[in-house]
């Protein structure tokens, strides 16, 4: 039966993953909050070791590398500012809250799609417009960087340099086009959002949600987490 | 007689802020099952109109609409297009900004999910329009990674899941080659054979014409032509700014080749893209004075092919000359001084406060900058009556002459031009060929990517077409004429009436 219903609504998409995306979505901005909010060396210390644990689990190790390595020439200026101006102790606190937020972030976006995500905020009577903010970012960001591209080699065409220290003189040679192009698109995609009837009160989700027990079991069991180390705390 | 789907009675126009009318006293019906074809040039209304339909106007825009119109029982005018969309389908004319999904399914999927209708519906819907589009090989790719053909079957996909009784497409043949072209007409074909109301607003008027029962014709926002293709295209249709690809005259005589005189040369060019070869070795010359017309299907590697002659992409396997020196890793700024380049869409190379601005900046970025030069380039392109307003504001047409000018002010020897028709209407082209044959004559070598085959007949010494990543001919183009096999082979059009 379960084959036959699944047929039926092929080719449509089907939920993935273990945890239902707005289970993993709780979970993560608990997190954030807790490692925002740690001040404690020892704490922090082990908040990151936990996040890290998990990261090798959800095998998300190469995403988390790549943001690092990204991130990283950031992590060394705040660490020598804060250490500067607050001392070394602050600075280790400072970089590790920053590395623990970046693991928990990296944690979620590695193991959640934003598409799946909003689909399921749809089911949860998230408006479809705040939903297609979501999802237009994923979707529209490849465009984007084709057009920054498009245009940066436009003007490269034209003698006009855009990389290095001439990307400050002659900016508003990128700057302009990629304005009044975006401006364009916008302009376009709302046509095409209104004439594909978008703007209504509903939109069926593609995905049917449900938060199933081990959902609910991971929601309150990280809940229960905190409410226990916050009495521990303060014990 | 069935009630009409459309009953437009004395409509008329204005925008907002310009106060342009851009629609006067139009009057026409369209009964179910009807194939109406709405010709006209740039700027004589057939997008506004296309927008009326659908109640984008006045939703989207505001401005004054005066008259009265009823679309399938429905007033655009305080209807909101949300439930407009219910009845008409809109393909509008970019494609990349209609894919609205991360996944041609969902994207399918979007507007019957709009509609709140149930999962099943919904799936089955997605599966009968990609099977009927022949798309179901795309549904689990990305919108961004599919050329523009495909892009735009996905978005008359998704229009199409919607079932609309009527659907109205804004110049879909803009940006297709032939082998798109065909494929589009085909499905209009199936489509008014379905029993689907089709109003397909287009200047290219070949592509349609012998589908549909019925054309329109606007001109400066007035209806003036309402009848039979057949009857309709007797009448004076250059005076409407509209021209047909026939009668072509001959192209200019084939020029003996001679080493010394090519200005830009690719050598066996080899490029691979995503780990799939583009180009595997590209051979092709431009000589001073001469102008070549690079043809090949979307995705054959035109651009490509032009963005190694100036350096932005350098050749993995082969080498690149100009003036008989290889370009080595010479900066593109650099080579900027030799060629130029004009991209697809002018408006990403134009950032200056005004035309007068634009045409110096390159030149003063090479350190070349000279105002004489500039004034004479102005007056030739016709730029003289827009030298004080902004590039972003002005039309496609003029913004492709601007970029042009633009270009030239920095005095290249090569001018490399991808798809400079693109877009533009019969009036716009001749202009634009009549600026090239001055530029040739005065000894700049052109190569322009193009799929107007009879635009470019009697304007190149040469053609060349590329396919399956190389050069496979290169002759004039009553010689390549001759081989339709080899056009056929490359997707092109084999005669000149279905090319323009």
């Amino acid at each position: 039966m379960a084959t036959s219903v699944t047929a039926s609504l092929a080719p449509l998409p089907t939920a993935t993953g273990l945890f239902d995306p707005r289970a993993k979505l709780f979970v993560y901005l608990v997190t954030f909050g807790v490692v925002l909010l740690a001040t404690e060396l020892t704490d922090l210390l082990w908040l990151n070791a936990a996040t890290l644990l998990a990261i090798l689990l959800m095998r998300a190790g190469e995403d988390w590398r790549r943001a690092l390595w990204l991130l990283s020439p950031t992590l060394v200026l705040f660490a020598v500012i804060v250490g500067l101006s607050d001392g070394p102790l602050n600075a280790a606190s400072a970089v590790l809250r920053l590395l623990g937020l970046v693991t928990v972030s990296v944690l979620f976006f590695a193991t959640t799609s934003p598409t799946d995500l909003g689909e399921s905020l749809l089911a949860s009577g998230v408006t479809p417009t705040a939903v297609f903010l979501l999802e237009g970012t994923l979707r529209f960001t490849p465009t984007m960087v084709l057009l920054v591209s498009e245009v940066r080699e436009a003007q490269a065409s034209r003698g006009i340099r855009l990389d290095g220290i001439d990307l400050l003189r002659n900016g508003v040679a990128l700057l302009a086009p990629l304005l009044a192009d975006v401006m364009r698109f916008a302009d376009d995609l709302a046509e095409a959002l209104e004439s594909r009837g978008f703007g209504g009160p509903i939109r069926t989700p593609l995905v049917e949600y449900r938060l199933r027990l081990h959902d609910w079991g991971l929601i309150f069991g990280v809940a229960a987490l905190v409410v226990a180390m916050a009495t521990l705390r303060h014990a | 007689m069935a009630e009409a789907l459309i009953a437009c009675q004395g409509v008329s126009y204005r925008y907002p802020i310009t106060g342009y009318l851009a629609l006067q006293q139009v009057d026409f019906s369209v009964a179910p099952g009807e194939f109406v074809l709405l010709a006209g040039a740039s700027g004589s209304g057939k997008s506004t109109l296309c927008r009326l339909l659908n109640g984008l106007i006045p939703y989207l825009r505001g401005g004054e609409v005066g008259g009265t119109l009823t679309v399938a029982g429905m007033d655009p005018g305080v209807t909101p297009p949300q439930q407009m969309s219910r009845a008409v389908g809109l393909v509008l004319q970019r494609p990349d900004a209609q894919c609205l999904a991360t996944t041609v399914a969902r994207d399918i999927a979007f507007g019957p999910a709009c509609q709140g209708l149930d999962r099943p519906t919904i799936a089955r819907r997605v599966r009968e329009t990609a099977e009927w589009l022949d798309i179901s090989h795309l549904l689990e790719r990305a919108p961004h990674t599919l050329s523009g053909g495909e892009q735009q079957r996905v978005v008359l996909a998704g229009v199409m899941a919607m079932q609309p009784r009527l659907l109205v497409l804004d110049e879909p043949f803009a940006f297709l080659d032939a082998a798109g072209a065909s494929q589009l007409r085909i499905l209009l074909h199936r489509l008014h054979a379905a029993g689907v109301t089709l109003l397909v607003a287009e200047h290219r008027l070949e592509e349609v014409t012998g589908a549909a029962n019925r054309m329109l014709v606007l001109h400066q926002g007035r209806l003036v032509a309402d009848g039979p293709p057949q009857t309709v295209m007797a009448g004076d249709l250059a005076a409407w700014g509209l021209a047909m690809a026939s009668p072509v005259p001959a192209p200019p005589p084939d020029l003996p080749l001679t080493a010394s005189e090519s200005v830009v040369e690719w050598r066996d060019i080899g490029c691979e893209r995503n780990h799939q070869p583009v180009l595997r070795g590209a051979s092709l010359s431009a000589n001073r004075s001469e102008i070549v017309a690079l043809l090949g299907a979307n995705g054959a590697g035109k651009s490509t092919l032009l963005r190694h002659g100036n350096g932005l992409l350098r050749s993995q396997t082969g080498d690149v000359r100009i003036l008989g020196q290889s370009i080595g890793r010479r900066p593109v700024a650099e080579l900027a001084r030799v060629v130029g380049l004009v991209m697809q869409q002018p408006a990403r190379m134009l950032f200056a406060a005004t035309v007068r601005a634009e045409l110096a900046a390159g030149p003063r970025a090479l350190g070349r900058y000279d105002p004489a030069w500039c004034a004479q380039l102005s007056k030739r392109f016709g730029l003289d009556p827009l030298l004080e307003r902004p590039p972003q504001m002005l039309s496609v047409g003029e913004q492709r002459r601007v970029a042009i000018a633009a270009v030239l002010a920095a005095r290249p020897q090569a001018l490399l031009l991808d798809e400079p028709t693109a877009g533009q209407d019969a009036r716009a082209r001749m202009v634009l060929y009549a600026l090239l044959r001055e530029c040739a004559a005065e000894g700049v070598a052109i190569v322009m990517a193009t799929h107007n085959l009879a635009w470019a007949y009697p304007l190149c010494e040469r053609w060349a077409i590329l396919a399956e990543g190389r050069i496979t001919i290169d002759a004039h183009p009553t010689v390549i004429l001759d081989q339709p096999e080899l056009l056929r082979h490359a997707r092109l059009p084999t005669t000149l009436a279905r090319a323009a």
